[in-house]
């Protein structure tokens, strides 16, 4: 094993030419030994000693894959999960079905090793014996990851067995935590109900820690140069960096490394903002729009969205163009969603569609009172009725819209659609594919 | 991850009323026997007033759960409420 | 009831336990066809204005359990009627006993299966429902398992109110279980038509054994009753007794 053990003092203060880049610093793949270079080793934990969890804890790192749940007391629900007996599961996520968002994919294409480092220094903290990394169907990074993988193997860096799944999930479920459990497990990629969650029991019934790509790469940060390194940029209540997605009507749409709390307007601005845009959606299809320019000002963390009634979601941003109808790309969204439910659940499979068909009806027809009613009624009727969140999302989304639209709703009502819904769709929705 | 919610000293247990909403064939039982607490919605599936079941209709909800034909529902432990809303992707 | 003419039925002190050997046979079967006409019901989601599900649901778990309760007694005095030996080990373990042994025995599967069916609804929850369901499913033979045992075993059988109260028996579990096959054709035609056949095939058999034999001459011999035992005088009067 060639990995040191590196104890404070001796950890690496920061690492070289950190400025705000700490996930992705090069434009081209990281391979393993510039990686090493750039990064330093990994640090050796004594497994078991939890050391890693207090860091992580006092860090505050949250989920980075849409939930923000907090990742050490994740951890330390899989690690003293049947009293720290018995194996457990490591799950990398990066299946990012959400269809706006690609910043998983980059970050496993320009820095795979932050991620593996991630998911073997998780591994030992809580005990894994196996790990997956999960990826989306036909993932144009399957193949640099599981090179990645290899190059490990061969300078011996060993440790965890790492199983690369790709090409079995695909759809809008199967990055949801309990779908994926369910697909490892031999089953389909469709949510589960909770409890047991998977920290209790998931792959093949034992304790499993389901977290996002990203978050398992700031994992391997936050071990290399501790909490209060992580908390020396972002805001006081939403510490450290992330990975945004922006897209839609900028000049330089992409992927972007921000500190948390950074206005929404600065983020647009530097993806080149110029034409005149109306609003942006921000989280994903389960996300909400925020009109702009009002939402210059709103601080891109998750409180910061959520005092601003939306959600940082996947750190999708999306922004809608003046000349597109606002009304329509969420009746198209809606009807994507509504495609992709698991069909499991009464509410959602007869809620979805009908909220599909309403929107349908308020962007490409003349909705009258009844139907818009019908369409609030139905987000009501759908929200927290399901065994996973996708009909809260799409209820959440249609509000919003229903909301920051409503000048164009009333237009609608009174005249029927607006030519804008027919303008080139802003948001990407993915070819109908049999799940 | 939900913790149930604390319980003050010395009171009675409380429970709450959980739809597995996957199992939930909308047969209806609980509907017809405890309309205090839960309603049709338009399709049938059982809406369940938010709250602890009172202690007046606690017999009747341990029925509605054993007389379920799917076994849907739940008597659990009061939840905190799931903060996040949105999908759960660690 | 008795024939006029005095038979080789002696008349003992365990008539009265015979008269409720007989009795509770006949109620038993009587309550576990409600039992099984009610969960027949409820698979169909049966649901009025004045009748809720629940009500149908309560109905079945009454009549279940009063079912047990009249089949507790009517084994209890079978086994303590000292005229026929039959000790209480045939009860639970079929084709074991010297007195009509198929036809008895049948009436110790049936009596197996009710138990079963019983005591997996009372656990049902901590069972899981895959498991309960499993089980549930005997129901289907074990109500055909104790009209059988009743017709094979019972002397009344050529009793005309007998044979209508079991052919209205019959007949409700029969309607009952058709509607509930035909629910299940849009989603599973194969499974259903294979039902619908069982059922016509089961009671044009049942019929046709019911005519050779419990209602045929001579059935007593032919099922097992021994030569030390009481044989019905006469299988074709009505005024037979058991």
């Amino acid at each position: 094993m060639t990995t040191e053990r590196l104890r404070a003092p001796d950890r690496m203060a920061r690492p070289p030419g950190a400025g705000d880049l700490r996930l992705i610093v090069r434009d081209q793949p990281m391979e393993l030994a510039a990686h090493r270079r750039y990064y330093g080793p990994v640090p050796h934990l004594d497994s078991g000693s939890g050391e890693l969890i207090t860091e992580i804890e006092r860090a505050g790192l949250t989920g980075r894959g849409g939930a923000a749940f907090s990742t050490g007391r994740k951890l330390r629900a899989v690690a003293t999960a049947n009293a720290g007996r018995g194996a457990r599961v490591v799950v990398a996520n990066g299946s990012e079905s959400e269809p706006a968002s690609s910043k998983d994919a980059v970050l496993l294409a320009r820095s795979p090793h932050l991620v593996l480092d991630g998911i073997q220094l998780c591994a030992d903290t809580v005990g894994a014996s196996r790990g997956y990394l999960c990826l989306g169907s036909r993932s144009p990074v399957a193949r640099s990851v599981r090179e990645a993988i290899a190059e490990r193997d061969r300078a011996g860096l060993g440790g965890l067995p790492i199983e690369v799944v790709d090409g079995a999930a695909h759809g809008y479920l199967a990055g949801q935590e309990t779908a994926l459990v369910s697909l490892l497990n031999g089953g389909r990629a469709v949510p589960a109900f909770v409890p047991p969650r998977p920290s209790d029991k998931g792959v093949r019934r034992q304790p499993t820690l389901v977290l996002n790509v990203e978050t398992l790469a700031q994992v391997a940060l936050i071990a290399r140069y501790g909490a209060a390194w992580f908390r020396s940029i972002g805001a006081d209540d939403a510490p450290g960096s992330a990975l945004v997605t922006v897209t839609g009507a900028v000049r330089r749409p992409g992927v972007r490394e921000i500190p948390l709390g950074t206005p929404l307007g600065e983020v647009l601005h530097r993806s080149g903002l110029d034409a005149p845009a109306q609003a942006v959606l921000a989280g994903g299809y389960f996300g909400t729009w925020l009109p702009l320019p009002d939402a210059f000002r709103v601080p891109l963390s998750v409180p910061g969205l959520r005092a601003a009634g939306a959600t940082f979601g996947a750190g999708v941003l999306a922004v809608l163009p003046a000349s597109s109808c606002g009304l329509a790309e969420t009746a198209r969204v809606a009807g994507y969603l509504a495609s992709q439910i698991a069909d499991q659940c009464g509410p959602c499979r007869n809620g979805m569609p009908a909220l599909a068909e309403a929107m349908n009806w308020i962007a490409f027809g003349q909705p009258d009172a009844d139907i818009i009613g019908w369409a609030r009624q139905l987000t009501g009727l759908i929200t927290g009725r399901g065994a996973c969140h996708l009909p809260d999302g799409a209820a959440v989304l249609v509000k919003s819209a229903l909301t920051v639209f409503s000048a164009d709703l009333r237009a609608h009502a009174a005249a029927g659609p607006c030519g804008r819904a027919q303008a080139a769709a802003t948001l990407p929705i993915p070819p109908r594919s049999h799940r | 991850m939900s913790q149930p919610a604390p319980q003050s000293a010395g009171s009675v247990r409380e429970f709450e009323l959980r739809v597995n909403p996957i199992a939930c064939d909308a047969h209806g039982v609980c509907i017809a026997l405890l309309p205090e607490l839960i309603t049709a919605d338009p399709w049938g599936y059982p809406v369940i007033r938010p709250g602890p079941v009172p202690l007046r209709l606690l017999a009747l909800a341990r029925r509605a759960v054993a007389d379920c034909p799917t076994l849907a529902l739940l008597l659990t432990e009061p939840q905190q409420p799931d903060r996040s809303r949105a999908r759960r992707q660690g | 009831m008795t024939g006029a003419v005095p038979t080789a039925i002696v008349v003992t002190s365990s008539t009265p336990l015979w008269y409720t050997t007989r009795a509770t046979g006949l109620v038993a079967l009587v309550l576990l066809t409600g039992s099984m006409g009610a969960g027949l019901l409820s698979s169909v989601r049966f649901e009025h204005r004045n009748w809720p599900r629940f009500v149908t649901l309560g109905l079945h778990r009454n009549l279940s359990l009063l079912a047990l309760a009249f089949t507790v007694v009517h084994v209890l005095t079978t086994v303590l009627d000292s005229f026929v030996s039959i000790p209480l080990v045939d009860a639970v373990i079929p084709f074991i006993g010297s007195y009509r042994p198929f036809w008895l025995g049948l009436g110790a599967i049936a009596f197996d299966l009710m138990l079963a069916l019983i005591v997996t609804s009372l656990a049902r929850a901590r069972l899981g429902l895959r498991s309960w369901r499993l089980v549930h499913w005997t129901a289907y033979a074990c109500w055909p398992i104790a009209v059988v045992h009743g017709l094979g075993t019972g002397s009344d059988t050529s009793v005309r109110w007998v044979l209508a109260l079991t052919a209205a028996c019959v007949l409700v579990v029969v309607v009952l279980t058709l509607w509930r096959l035909a629910l299940s054709w849009p989603q599973r035609p194969g499974w259903a038509t294979a039902g619908v056949v069982l059922v016509v095939l089961a009671v044009v058999a049942g019929g046709a054994w019911l005519r050779a034999g419990p209602l045929a001459p001579n059935w007593g011999a032919r099922s097992g009753t021994h030569s030390s035992q009481p044989r019905a005088a006469s299988s074709t009067s009505a005024g037979a007794s058991r």
